[in-house]
């Protein structure tokens, strides 16, 4: 299939629900200004009701945003309908239609553009070949697992050569190892295509093992944007921060010193070193100290930024994870490569040493 | 999306339009009024002309006229006043009173002095003139040589011969500017424009069909006189007639109502709550009522009951015996109702949870204990919604007290008989109105009580199990009584049967075959007519029902609610009072359909247009609308997603609501004996007269003819939905 995409952009997009039962106005999504790129596969990552199916939908034309434009290859197609849209939805529930065969399910979208029958039936078919489904093609759809079914959900939209491919959880109804074959396999296929994906989930795992970017988004709001390391060790603020990983914060106030761009500050009056600073972060004012596990290490007692006690140790082959009782809360290390000579028994005095290059100052204030 | 320039633009549309729309309206109208106003003129000046010089020759005259011209009324005016001596003669006594009162009016004034110059003039404003606004016209009348006038002829000519015609034409001007206006509105401001035609439609429908008719029939009933007044109503109250008809509906509701709800009780007792066989036949007997055609029930009791039925002059000999009346109503009532009774309490019994029974039995209540303590206060709500529903349809009935009330009133007959016997159209329309009432009390006694204390406990668990409440003896009386019940009904289609072979019933028995030769002969052309106009509603409701179901779930629109409630309001309106509205508001322009097919067909698509609409929505409520999604996703665009996805989908609601359809516009009765015509007949209603005339045998062939094919219709349609059955089971799984 040859390669064809288009960058698609959001402008101020905003959606408005109104809820008719207490007649006051639902912020699905606010303001989102989104910049993707042709060829590109960008996650849209956040929790629960934050926006993400509503975004997607806008996209898709289902929903029509209450403010802001909507382009698609630089064509502003805010107000036009599905059916002009050269975009593809893979549904959560899939949408197969239950009266149709896998064949006809496929060649559904080319049916009602008029796609010759000899040319039809050489798409379908190429297109089935790529989920791995050509076997396949005369099942209902109501006699498929669910993977099966999700491969046809799949290949219905590929088939129509889309020059942008949505997909809403496209694998939550399958189970742990399946997700991960069929994760695989999506992202090889969009390489392959060199198609522009939108993917909706709220499985960081899953965004950050398949996207070139993630958007964070929070109660209808684009938190960060950036490159899964990016939005992982660099986040922004303390939501971006928790929400993609495991990560402990320490209430610290700036100082004015900067050494060797790291920034120094003051954890209780003990000084540390912080190698990054989120934008919002003011010399001289309080912020957090965030710190993933593996970013830190534990020492003698009165060595380190802060003391405290073990708790629990938490023995996973690979690592240990050591949980610290200190005057922040319990503190989640990480120790790797784990030996008798590196764990401390639970029960004993130990501090906790952060790897300076990795800790990075976040904003004070709402999460 | 309404961007400003797409607003501009709209309005600027708009605005052309209306300004040629009003053009082309203002010149119809002079237009019209010219020639309208020179035709009459010309008369008047002809009459003039004709009219005598002398005094003497006047009144003979005045008659004549008013014997040529009915509608015109004349004064005339020997001399001119102010130069000769003037005498006025008039046959019309409003119009010489008026001449003497307002003889030095502007207008009189130039009307006299134009006539005096031999000129015609018309007054430029209307007078009032009893009920009406007249137009005066002077004409001059001659003398002999035709040179001077010596009288005048003031003619009053009625105003609204060109009002009429004005509002006419104003109002469809309007109508072409709002047809306009959304025509070209909604493509432009919708994405989404068929949607928007499809609302529009329906809206057009609802409002024509449901909504005006019935406005029209309201309005009717506060009008007398040609003004606005209660007298109809006062009379409607207050009339011992009209009252004891309200007391004798109310009365056979209750009677039909506890009947129905004690036999429908036990009925689905037996099916839901024993295990005890021949449940499946049971069923379906029970239910061979609801779609057996109206008179077929009736019909038979009156063969085996009535005066000279089999069993009471043959069997039992009786004399004095009438089956006419309350007691027998009740009978044929109970006898094709309770089904509706027993189906709603069958689900009601099924749903109930059988371990609350089983734990009060555990907790050692006796079987009759757990029945009144536990069963039958879970079934209440059910057992009172059964009772509601039978009563309003009871009310409504108008078929069964049609043929065999005798001399006891009910308000559905007596509004039949007010319209087409008395031709009392406002008192026949108030009393189909009161029939509304008891139906909307109901309505909401169930929507407000029943709704809310309805505590069925539904588990959604394979309802297999469940302990036998009834005792041994208990179960020998259900047994039997279900038995001798379904007996009894399956004897009734019997001697319809019967009765098509028998020579003339009653009197002579012997066997032919005469009846259906004779009677296919007869109802030949109502049959074919029925047929036709059936076959023409059944495929538009089903659309329309399907149409309006994809709104009604799927999409969002101002005005939703107002959109379903007039299209379900058919439902609860009694077919008397559509009857009647129709006739009150498409028997004068501009919807003259009375005695055309098109009527009986609009009735039957707006009277049977809720049931599919519900099925619809049931249906489509079970699926994904991402398949509908998915469809316009893949450039599907409204029409083919509807046609491609959502209809086949929906099959099987689609196929039940057309031979729902098909067959009550078959077996209507009420509605369409108000709008059939010579041209346009009903197979039942052939029925009802063959039976008026004694004539049972024939009555018994079409009858019989009628189930036969009603019975054909509801097979087909289960072969049709049984084949997409595998379909729903797959719409389910997803
Ligand atoms: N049709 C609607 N009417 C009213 N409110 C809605 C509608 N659709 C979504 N919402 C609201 O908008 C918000 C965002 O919903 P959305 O479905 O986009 O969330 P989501 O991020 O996809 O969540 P999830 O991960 O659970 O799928 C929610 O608060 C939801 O309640
Ligand atoms: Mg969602």
């Amino acid at each position: 299939m040859e390669k064809r995409s288009v960058p698609v952009q959001l402008e101020k997009v905003t959606k408005i629900f109104r809820d008719p039962k207490t007649k006051s106005d639902v912020y699905a999504v606010r303001d989102a200004q989104l910049e993707i790129e042709s060829g590109e596969l960008v996650t849209l990552l956040g929790p629960s009701g934050c926006g993400k199916t509503t975004m997607l939908r806008m996209i898709g034309g289902f929903e029509l945003p209450t403010r802001g434009r909507i382009r698609i290859g630089g064509e502003d197609v805010t107000y036009l309908p599905p059916n002009a849209r050269a975009t593809a939805t893979v549904f959560q529930s899939y949408g197969l239609f239950p009266h149709l065969d896998v064949f006809d399910n496929v060649a559904y979208g080319l049916r009602v553009r008029r796609v010759p029958k000899a040319e039809m039936a050489t798409r379908v078919m190429e297109a089935l070949g790529l989920v791995g489904l050509a076997e396949l093609a005369r099942r209902a759809p109501g006699r498929l697992s669910g993977g099966q079914q999700q491969r046809v959900a799949l290949a219905r939209c590929l088939v129509v050569r889309p020059k942008v491919l949505l997909l809403d959880e496209p694998l939550s109804n399958l189970d742990a190892l399946l997700r991960e074959q069929m994760r695989v396999e999506i992202r090889r296929i969009q390489k392959a295509l060199g198609i522009t994906a939108i993917y909706v989930t709220h499985d960081r795992v899953e965004a950050m093992s398949l996207s070139d970017r993630v958007v964070v988004m929070k109660a209808g709001v684009v938190r960060q944007v950036g490159p899964p390391s990016v939005i992982y060790e660099r986040p922004d603020c303390k939501f971006v921060a928790g929400f993609v990983g495991k990560v402990a914060f320490f209430p610290v106030a700036v100082l004015a010193e900067q050494v060797q761009g790291a920034v120094a500050c003051s954890l209780a009056g003990r000084r540390v070193l912080a190698g990054s600073m989120a934008p919002g972060v003011a010399v001289g004012a309080k912020a957090f100290l965030m710190a993933r596990p593996e970013s830190l290490r534990l020492g003698d007692p009165g060595d380190g930024a802060c003391d405290g006690t073990v708790a629990t140790n938490v023995y996973l082959g690979s690592s240990v994870e050591c949980f610290v009782a200190t005057e922040y809360g319990e503190i989640l290390v990480q120790i790797d490569d784990p030996s008798e000579s590196r764990l401390r028994p639970e029960g004993s005095k130990v501090s906790i040493t952060f790897d300076e290059t990795r800790v990075r100052l976040l904003p004070e204030g709402e999460e | 999306m309404f961007t400003k320039k797409k607003i501009l633009a709209f309005l600027a549309a708009c605005a052309v339009f209306l300004v040629i729309d009003l053009w082309m309206f203002s010149v119809l109208r002079g237009s019209y009024q010219k020639t309208v106003l020179q035709d009459k003129k010309e008369l008047i000046v002809a009459l003039a002309r004709s009219a005598p010089a002398e005094a003497a020759g006047m009144d003979p005259w005045l008659t004549e006229v008013q014997k040529a011209y009915p509608g015109l009324r004349l004064l005339h005016i020997q001399g001119i006043p102010g130069i000769a001596q003037v005498q006025a003669a008039s046959l019309d006594s409003e119009l010489k009173s008026l001449w003497s009162a307002r003889q030095g009016a502007v207008s009189f004034q130039t009307g006299i002095e134009a006539a005096s110059y031999l000129e015609v003039f018309v007054a430029p404003e209307a007078v009032r003139l009893g009920q009406g606004k007249f137009l005066l016209v002077f004409a001059p009348v001659l003398n002999k040589e035709g040179d001077t006038a010596v009288g005048i002829v003031v003619a009053a000519v009625d105003e609204s011969v060109l009002t009429s015609f004005i509002h006419l034409t104003y109002s469809l001007s309007m109508i072409a500017f709002l047809v306009f206006a959304l025509g070209f509105g909604i493509p432009t401001f919708s994405r989404d424009p068929l949607t928007g035609y499809a609302i529009l439609v329906l809206f057009a429908i609802v409002l024509t069909f449901v909504a005006y008719p019935l406005f029209e029939a309201l309005r009717l009933t506060f009008v007398h006189e040609g003004r606005f007044s209660f007298a109809i109503w006062k009379e409607i109250l207050t009339n011992k007639q009209y009252l004891s008809a309200l007391a004798g509906s109310v009365k056979l509701g209750t009677l039909t109502a506890t009947l129905s709800t004690v036999v429908g009780f036990l009925f689905a007792f037996f099916v839901a709550r024993t295990s005890l066989g021949g449940k499946k036949l049971v069923t379906a007997l029970a239910t061979l009522p609801v779609i057996s055609p109206p008179f077929s029930l009736t019909l038979s009791i009156i063969l085996l009951f009535g005066n000279n039925g089999l069993i009471t002059k043959r069997l039992l000999g009786l004399e004095h015996f009438s089956i006419y009346g309350l007691g027998g109503l009740g009978l044929v009532q109970t006898l094709s109702m309770f089904p509706i009774a027993f189906l709603t309490m069958a689900g009601v019994l099924e749903a109930i949870d059988s371990t609350l029974e089983d734990a009060s039995l555990d907790l050692n209540a006796s079987r009759w204990q757990t029945f009144t303590r536990v069963t039958l206060p879970l079934a209440a709500p059910g057992i009172l919604s059964s009772w509601l529903l039978v009563f309003t349809n009871s009310l409504a009935d108008f078929a069964n007290p049609l043929l065999l009330s005798g001399s006891f009133r009910v308000l559905s007959v007596e509004s039949y008989i007010e319209v087409t016997g008395m031709n009392r159209l406002g008192n026949g329309a108030a009393l189909s109105i009161l029939l509304l009432l008891p139906t909307l009390t109901a309505f909401f006694v169930q929507r407000a009580w029943v709704a809310k204390k309805s505590f069925v406990v539904v588990t959604g668990k394979p309802s297999g199990r469940f302990s036998d409440l009834a005792s041994k003896p208990m179960r020998l009386f259900l047994l039997a009584f279900v038995v001798l019940a379904s007996v009894f009904i399956v004897s009734l289609y019997g001697t319809i049967v019967a009765g098509c072979f028998v020579k003339n019933w009653g009197i002579d028995y012997t066997f032919t075959t005469a009846n259906i030769v004779e009677a296919l002969q007869r109802g030949k052309a109502a049959m074919i007519s029925t047929v036709t106009l059936a076959g023409i509603a059944t495929p538009i409701a089903g659309f329309l029902a399907m149409i309006g179901a994809v709104l009604l779930v799927r999409k969002r629109f101002p005005g939703k609610r107002l959109l379903e409630a007039l299209m379900m309001t058919p439902f609860a309106v009694p077919g008397t009072l559509i009857g009647i509205s129709y006739i009150l508001a498409f028997n004068k322009p501009p919807l003259l359909l009375v005695g055309t097919g098109a009527i009986l067909v609009i009735c039957y698509v707006i009277r049977e247009l809720p049931v599919g609409l519900e099925g619809g929505v049931a249906t489509l409520r079970q699926i994904d609308p991402s398949i509908e999604e998915a469809a316009a996703d893949l450039g599907a665009d409204q029409a083919t997603v509807f046609r491609t996805v959502i209809l086949p989908l929906i099959r099987p609601a689609f196929i039940s609501s057309m031979s729902y359809t098909f067959v009550r516009s078959m077996t209507a009765v009420s509605a369409i004996i108000f709008l059939i015509s010579a041209r346009w007949y009903h197979i039942t209603i052939q029925i009802y007269n063959f039976s008026e005339n004694i004539r049972f045998g024939l009555a018994s062939v079409l009858a019989t003819a009628l189930i036969i094919i009603v019975l054909a219709v509801f097979g087909l349609m289960r072969v049709l939905v049984k084949q997409s059955e595998h379909l729903e089971k797959t719409v389910t799984v997803q």
